[in-house]
């Protein structure tokens, strides 16, 4: 009776545990820099979605289109009709995974390396993607940092002739997110 | 002076005029006011996100880009660095509360942290979309308190 007890207290406890390992964020960011002998291109989000399973190393991002803020109005209007169309393709969405999740020590404060690997899907187009980036731990908080590039070309995003100059053909994407515990 | 001179010289103060505007109301255009842009729908902050649960393209298709004024009961303020955020919660999921967004437009990071949760609230803001969570609308204005 006594073992069973135990045995149930202890199986409760995992089971609240693992329950207690996502970690999120609604204010993620995530700014785009495109320059060109012409022109610098800049872009920011501020509302970007997001969510780490601690457990399995799954992680997703969701990216409104029309919450990217640029300097000038005309390139907004421009980068939502014309090249992301985000009337028709409102979301960016990552859906994948931290492959070393296992070597974040979520309970020790320090910076770790982590490759990331998932389905990119932009403008209606998904591709496989595989970044590196940072996890810093911090205070129970993950600090989510990466660098990379994308070609538009690959999401099917058409440049017209006329700006293709002022526009480089690969975007520079930067991610910088705190997650933290999701109270649930 | 000759009247071939005058016509070039005509030619080329118009051809700058043009230039000027061009750059200054298509190429540097200002980004709307939203403070002051007026709203193109008002309804009630609960309709608004039943009608994204409920049929998210219909929604998408008729409120996103569009500034719209909300009025519910404020569930709560979050403010993230300089990001202030007031919040409409509906419904719980996996990211935890669930509802509408509101980021405020710097001026009105006062006077969204002096809200009271609970209280009936009217904002306006520009719609950027639902993400599957929350629906969410930028560059907020409170109307009323």
């Amino acid at each position: 009776m006594r073992i069973k007890s135990i045995f149930l207290s202890l199986l409760l406890l995992t089971a609240l545990s693992a329950g207690a390992q996502k970690y999120i964020t609604k204010t993620g960011y995530i700014k785009f820099y495109s320059a060109s002998p012409l022109e610098k291109i800049e872009a920011h989000n501020r509302q970007v979605n997001s969510v780490l399973d601690l457990a399995t190393g799954g992680f997703v991002f969701k990216v409104l289109m029309k919450s990217f803020e640029f300097e000038k109005a005309l390139m907004q209007e421009h980068f939502n009709e014309n090249y992301v169309e985000s009337d028709k393709y409102p979301t960016a969405t990552f859906v994948g995974k931290v492959i070393n999740i296992k070597d974040v020590n979520a309970l020790k404060d320090g910076i770790y390396d982590v490759n990331v690997e998932g389905k990119l899907t932009l403008h209606g187009v998904s591709q496989d993607v595989k970044e590196k980036g940072t996890f810093e731990m911090k205070q129970g908080k993950f600090i989510g940092k990466a660098k990379f590039n994308i070609a538009v070309g690959d999401y099917k995003i058409t440049i017209p002739g006329n700006v293709g100059n002022n526009i480089s053909k690969t975007i520079e994407v930067t991610v910088d997110i705190t997650l933290d515990k999701a109270n649930m | 002076m000759k009247t071939w001179v005058k016509i070039v010289v005509g030619l080329v103060v118009v051809g700058l005029i043009a230039m000027l505007l061009v750059y200054k109301f298509v190429y540097n255009k200002q980004h709307p006011d939203y403070e002051k842009a007026e709203a193109a729908f008002t309804v009630s902050a609960r309709e608004l996100y039943q009608a994204y649960k409920s049929n998210k393209a219909a929604a998408s298709a008729k409120y996103n880009g569009k500034v719209i004024a909300i009025t519910g009961n404020l569930s709560k303020v979050e403010t993230v660095d300089s990001l202030v955020t007031a919040v409409f919660v509906f419904n719980q999921g996996d990211f935890g509360d669930e509802g509408i967004r509101c980021t405020m437009l710097h001026k009105f990071n006062d006077a969204a942290n002096k809200l009271q949760p609970d209280g009936e609230v009217k904002v306006k803001g520009y719609c950027t979309g639902y993400n599957e969570t929350d629906l969410i609308l930028e560059k907020c204005s409170i109307i009323n308190q």
